[in-house]
């Protein structure tokens, strides 16, 4: 759910509060900072009253140099109120990337991750010093000026303060309908920046389909809409500039025509022309920074801000409570009962009434075209997306339950190794901890003894330094370091080359009471299992591989069993693999009979009828 | 040599596009010079006039004065108006000519094509057309400005000298300690920033490892523990970011005594005269005022920076502006013809190196050619070149009889397709990218073509269906070029090129494709890149290309009997 403006005052409001030290300490800073504003008016008050009109220029001259000092002792002021920034801009900063991270590891990359947590946090932080600065610098430039004005001669403020007042409500009231304008020019700059992204990225295909006129005139409906949000925010422009004369500039006309009787009333030549100096050289440049300042930084931080805050839709799986039904001794080791999925409420199911139970100790292969719906069944089994209907247990307890998590370890076909040790990257499954022996065993049966010739488990990894196929030779490693009995493999031996794929495989095959699912990426990969899930929509067929090659036209094809001349070596290489959180292209999932009919598990010579390995 | 030439050449176009863009805005450009140095004049004799009533006034000669306060309130009042004018004429003329700089280089890269990116990077051509455009845009408001901003502390000095020429001394002996203060900032804040941004790198490296593994780590629910180790580096991010503050207010304070203190000096100076008679009160005002417009000095340098920036950015526009378009001739394709491809005597030289050789192939219309050769043998640069998407260094080629390049724009588009290995998908949604290109085809043809490539049955699965932005559906590399083929099909005519196109198509859906393409796709004649033996299988021709030449042109089975032709396929 969006957060209501409301929401997001009062937790701005609260950041503020629990910093009210910090709040302290940059108002005492600030408070120094004013000693020049009041100094700037008063000492030359003093210095022409008792000084130099007096006929006594030393005493005109000391007074400048106090003057001189308090513009020191200011200057040394302003250089502390920056700590005090800090302290405010700092956290700040830290709770974006604190937020901005949280979400990207939850809702996965779009893409943005990256420009949201270097440069738009980097906006709003500046944003926000600018902001902090300008409205402080303001407040207490403002309160000198009065103060001094007060104690040349207190009627002064009679004349000063009202048409301050005047502007400052003038330029308040502008504040909400330019940061409206702001932000739509905003929006506007970055679509036409978006949009030319993508044309110049793809001129080659903008010049093939022969779409320049469509180009030009969809982009260029792009330019022209930033025209126009442009000059709307000009025109509110003049507002501000109005509202920082009346406040600012107009005061001086007051001050002169009301001379005469202020002088009548007492007010020295000294005081009158302090006066005029507080007006013309500290209130109108900090009512200059303050309207432009605020203006300009507020909108951004309230765009980029609304932007890196809002939360985004709820995640797709639910929360599932922890209770954890324990497993009965004689579940099957993955139950799927009439199990429905689809991406989206428009979208339509990818997998539709799919039955399937895969017993402890199987090795059950998965294949079929590109985008059927493999992957899903994996993130299904793995509880990772919670079917529409029906029903997923892992060692009989439903999969989103973090019982389930316990009995299955998913190997995706992206490996993920961090920067860290090898030994931190093997180890990474398992909560205690375990002895280099059996990380070296899990080392040995997976074959990737390769690794370990860089200086063995305790040495860096690189991420980027090992190729794909050594990064999946980790993850490996990992997950059958792993305690849980389901290993799902998706496309996670896809670099390998084939003999180590096969050494992999039967790894995990071998682990006492493991059972293995594998999304297979070779023909061969689906020869070396128990049985073979065909994914092909109503098609979708399960069996041994030998009785679905008499079955299946669709598994024959993926053996590469019925390619022409030439294209048989080709077979063995099914490269395309849909991108997680997608559907695919197959016609949906319908279990038109129950396919889950289980099978007494039987050893198959590994390669079947067509071995050519 | 060569480099510096076309330097300083570009430097002139950007001054071109400058004195364009002035021109394109003349008005305005006037107008905005005349109320900018309008305001700096009142802003200038405001200090004199309003010195002389306080002395009117301190005086109590008020009736004198009377004439004067308005004459002070013209001064203050006038230039609001023209301030409010400035405004708005500088942000406007600002959006005016950047709309314009961007419609004209958009129209060059559109006219350019393809060599546009080969000439400039595609992410740098992006720099130049939002931010560059931006930059320059600023230009003539800046330009027109520059009176005013050279009038405001010359003018101030001047004062100061008029009113007292000690005054005027003891500013310009104050005054350059300003340029030694302001110096010594930038080399402090520099390394601190080094080091934040280090940080802020190694936080996002670690980010995008974390995110490479979402799966893995959804998997394992170990998310919490991959939040920390991402944000290690936090702490020390803060401690580099409490530095740089420290830093920054060190320099500031520097800065903002300094103004202050030469106003300080002028007043020590005015006051000491004015204690001899030789200054009045108001005298004294207008100098302390006088003090703080000279001081402006700084302004006039950041001013000459952003027309400097400007003319940087117009030179960046004029290398886009300097893109060759690509000519297109007059002729039209005879009515009835059957998609005949002829290349003669082609050759191609790209980067230094002749890919391809005095190339002769014909594709006899209706038939499909499969181009087949190991890689950087120039496959696609053969395809590029079919059909015009760049023009061979010399030979011919054409359709039907006439030459490409005497085909009209519309069309030659209107008769060749193409569909690449990764296609950039444009037209926002999925429905508007398959109907993207010369004509848009209604909602039917759209959906047949996309069965046709078997992108159907994924976009339906979408949640939006065909309306789902392409922003927002991350597409696999097969996914998107079944897109790309159903964008081909939608538009197909007289030949058909396909680059590489179906290479992540797994071999049962790329049979289907290859089926449609048949049977389904109303394309004549078919130019195949391919680097599987099963697509070359179905074509009726294959030519095996290496080292830029025509090594043979044959069926698949009977190139299949050379170990050489077979070798090209076991990369």
């Amino acid at each position: 759910m969006p957060k209501t403006p409301m929401g997001r005052w009062s937790d701005g409001l609260g950041f503020l509060l629990r910093r009210w030290r910090v709040l302290a300490g940059l108002a005492a800073w600030s408070a120094v900072e004013a000693v020049q504003t009041f100094a700037t008016g008063y000492a030359l008050a003093r210095a022409l009253d008792a000084g130099f009109l007096a006929g006594r220029p030393g005493t005109g001259l000391g007074w400048l140099a106090v003057a001189a000092v308090a513009v020191v002792v200011g200057a040394y002021g302003t250089g502390r109120t920056y700590g005090g920034v800090a302290a405010l801009v700092e956290p700040f900063r830290d709770g974006l990337v604190r937020r901005v991270v949280g979400r990207a590891l939850r809702d996965g990359d779009d893409g943005e991750a990256v420009s949201r947590l270097t440069h738009q946090v980097e906006i709003a932080r500046d944003a926000f010093a600018g902001l902090v600065m300008v409205a402080r610098s303001f407040v207490f430039t403002a309160a000198g000026a009065l103060a001094g004005l007060f104690v040349l001669a207190p009627v002064l403020l009679a004349v000063v303060v009202p048409p301050l007042v005047l502007g400052l409500v003038l330029f308040l009231a502008t504040l909400r309908p330019m940061a409206r304008r702001q932000e739509a020019f905003l929006v506007a700059d970055e679509a036409v920046a978006t949009s030319l992204g993508e044309v110049c990225a793809g001129v080659r295909d903008v010049t093939a389909g022969g779409a320049e006129e469509y180009v030009r005139r969809e982009t260029g409906a792009l330019v022209d809409a930033e025209l126009r949000a442009a000059n709307a925010l000009a025109r509110w422009s003049v507002a501000r500039v109005v509202a920082l004369a009346v406040a600012g500039r107009l005061p001086v006309i007051p001050l002169l025509v009301a001379a005469p009787w202020l002088l009548a009333r007492g007010v020295s030549p000294g005081a009158l022309v302090g006066a005029l100096t507080y007006l013309t050289q500290s209130l109108l440049p900090a009512l200059q920074n303050l309207i432009h300042g605020l203006g300009a930084s507020g909108t951004r931080l309230m765009v980029v801000a609304r932007r890196l805050t809002t939360p985004p839709p709820a995640p797709r799986t639910a929360a599932v409570p922890s209770a954890g039904v324990p497993s009965s001794a004689g579940s099957p080791a993955v139950e799927l009962r009439g199990v429905t999925f689809g991406y989206g409420p428009h979208a339509e199911p990818v997998v539709r009434g799919l039955d399937l139970v895969v017993p402890a100790g199987e090795h059950l292969a998965v294949v079929g075209p590109s985008g059927v719906g493999k992957s899903t069944l994996t993130g299904l089994v793995a509880g990772l997306l919670e079917p529409w209907s029906g029903e997923v247990r892992v060692g009989g307890v439903p999969a989103g339950e973090r019982g389930a998590r316990r009995s299955r370890v998913l190997i995706p076909q992206e490996a993920y190794v961090f920067s860290g040790t090898l030994g931190d990257n093997f180890r990474y499954l398992r909560d205690g901890p375990v002895p280099d022996h059996e990380v070296m065993a899990a080392v040995e049966a997976i074959g990737a003894g390769r690794l370990l010739s860089g200086g063995g488990l305790d040495a860096p990894v690189v991420p980027g330094a090992l190729s794909a196929g050594e990064r999946q030779l980790v993850a490996l490693v990992r997950a059958y370091l792993s305690t849980a009995p389901v290993a799902l493999l998706d496309e996670a031996t896809c670099h390998l080359d084939p003999a180590a794929e096969a050494h992999a495989e039967r790894a995990f095959a071998a682990r006492p009471g493991g059972t293995l699912v594998v999304v297979a990426h070779r023909a061969g990969s689906a020869r070396r299992a128990d049985r073979v899930l065909v994914m092909d929509g109503p098609g979708t067929l399960v069996g041994t591989p030998r009785e679905l090659l008499a079955r299946s036209a669709l598994y024959r094809d993926l053996q590469g069993a019925s390619q022409p001349a030439g294209a048989a070596r080709d077979a063995d290489r099914v490269d395309a693999v849909p991108g997680p959180g997608l559907a695919g292209d197959g016609r949906h999932v319908v279990a038109h009979r129950a396919v889950g009919q289980v099978q007494a598990a039987r050893d198959l010579p590994d390669g079947g009828p067509l071995g050519r390995e | 040599m060569a480099a510096t030439a076309s330097s300083c050449e570009a430097g002139d176009r950007g001054g071109r596009i400058l004195r364009d863009a002035v021109r394109h805005s003349a008005g305005r450009t006037v107008v905005l010079a005349f109320v900018a140095t309008a305001s700096t004049a009142a802003a200038l004799a405001l200090p004199a006039v309003l010195g002389h009533t306080l002395d009117l006034l301190l005086a109590r000669r008020d009736a004198e004065a009377g004439c004067w306060v308005l004459l002070c309130a013209v001064l203050v009042g006038v230039p609001v108006v023209l301030d409010a004018l400035d405004e708005l004429l500088t942000a406007t003329t600002a959006a005016r000519t950047t709309a314009w700089l961007r419609h004209r280089a958009l129209g060059h890269v559109l006219a350019a094509g393809p060599p546009a990116t080969a000439r400039i990077p595609a992410g740098d051509l992006v720099t130049r057309l939002v931010g560059n455009a931006a930059h320059a845009g600023t230009a003539p408001a800046s330009l027109a400005g520059t009176l005013a901003a050279l009038a405001a502390p010359l003018g101030g000095i001047v004062a100061l000298a008029l009113t007292d020429v000690w005054l005027a001394v003891a500013f310009l002996a104050g005054a350059p300690v300003l340029a030694l203060l302001l110096r010594s900032f930038a080399r402090a804040s520099a390394d601190s920033l080094t080091g934040y941004q280090r940080l802020q790198g190694e936080i996002a490296g670690r980010l995008v490892e974390a995110l490479a593994g979402a799966r893995t780590i959804a998997a394992a629910g170990t998310a919490g523990r991959e939040r920390a180790r991402v944000l290690a580096p936090l702490a020390g991010l803060a401690e580099h970011g409490h530095r740089m503050w420290k830093v920054q207010g060190r320099a500031t304070a520097q800065a903002a005594t300094l103004v202050p203190l030469l106003q300080i000096i002028v007043l020590a100076v005015a006051g000491y005269e004015l204690s001899r008679a030789r200054l009045s009160v108001g005298e004294v005002l207008a100098a302390s005022r006088y003090a703080v417009l000279a001081a402006g000095i700084g302004a006039l340098v950041g001013h000459l920076n952003a027309l400097v920036h400007g003319r940087t950015a117009a030179g960046r526009l004029a290398e886009v502006h300097a893109l060759a378009p690509v000519r297109h001739g007059t002729l039209r394709l005879p009515p009835g013809g059957d998609g005949t491809l002829r290349l003669r005597g082609v050759s191609a030289v790209r980067g230094g190196r002749r890919v391809l050789r005095e190339v002769d192939l014909t594709v006899p219309g209706g038939t499909t050619l499969a181009v087949v050769g190991r890689s950087g043998t120039g496959k696609s640069v053969l395809a590029a070149v079919a059909g015009r998407l760049a023009d061979p260094d010399a030979g011919e080629v054409t359709l039907d009889g006439v030459a490409l390049r005497d085909l009209t724009r519309e069309e030659l588009r209107a008769a060749v397709g193409y569909a690449f290995a990764r296609p950039a998908l444009l037209g926002g949604t999925m429905g508007g990218t398959v109907a993207f290109g010369s004509f848009t085809p209604d909602r039917d043809a759209v959906v047949a073509a996309a069965r046709a490539a078997c992108a159907d049955d994924f976009v339906r699965k979408l949640p939006e269906g065909y309306g789902t932005a392409c922003a927002a559906a991350p597409l696999s590399g097969g996914e998107t070029q079944r897109l790309g083929l159903a964008r081909a099909f939608a538009h197909a005519g007289r030949l058909l090129v396909l680059d590489d196109a179906t290479s992540s198509l797994d071999s049962v859906t790329e049979a289907k494709v290859a089926g449609a393409l048949l049977h389904d796709v109303a394309a004549r004649t078919r130019l195949v890149v391919a680097h599987r033996p099963s697509t070359a299988a179905r074509a009726d021709r294959v030519a095996w290309l290496d080292d830029g030449r025509v090594r043979a042109v044959g069926t698949h089975e009977e190139l299949w009997r050379l170990p050489g032709y077979r070798a090209v396929f076991e990369e």
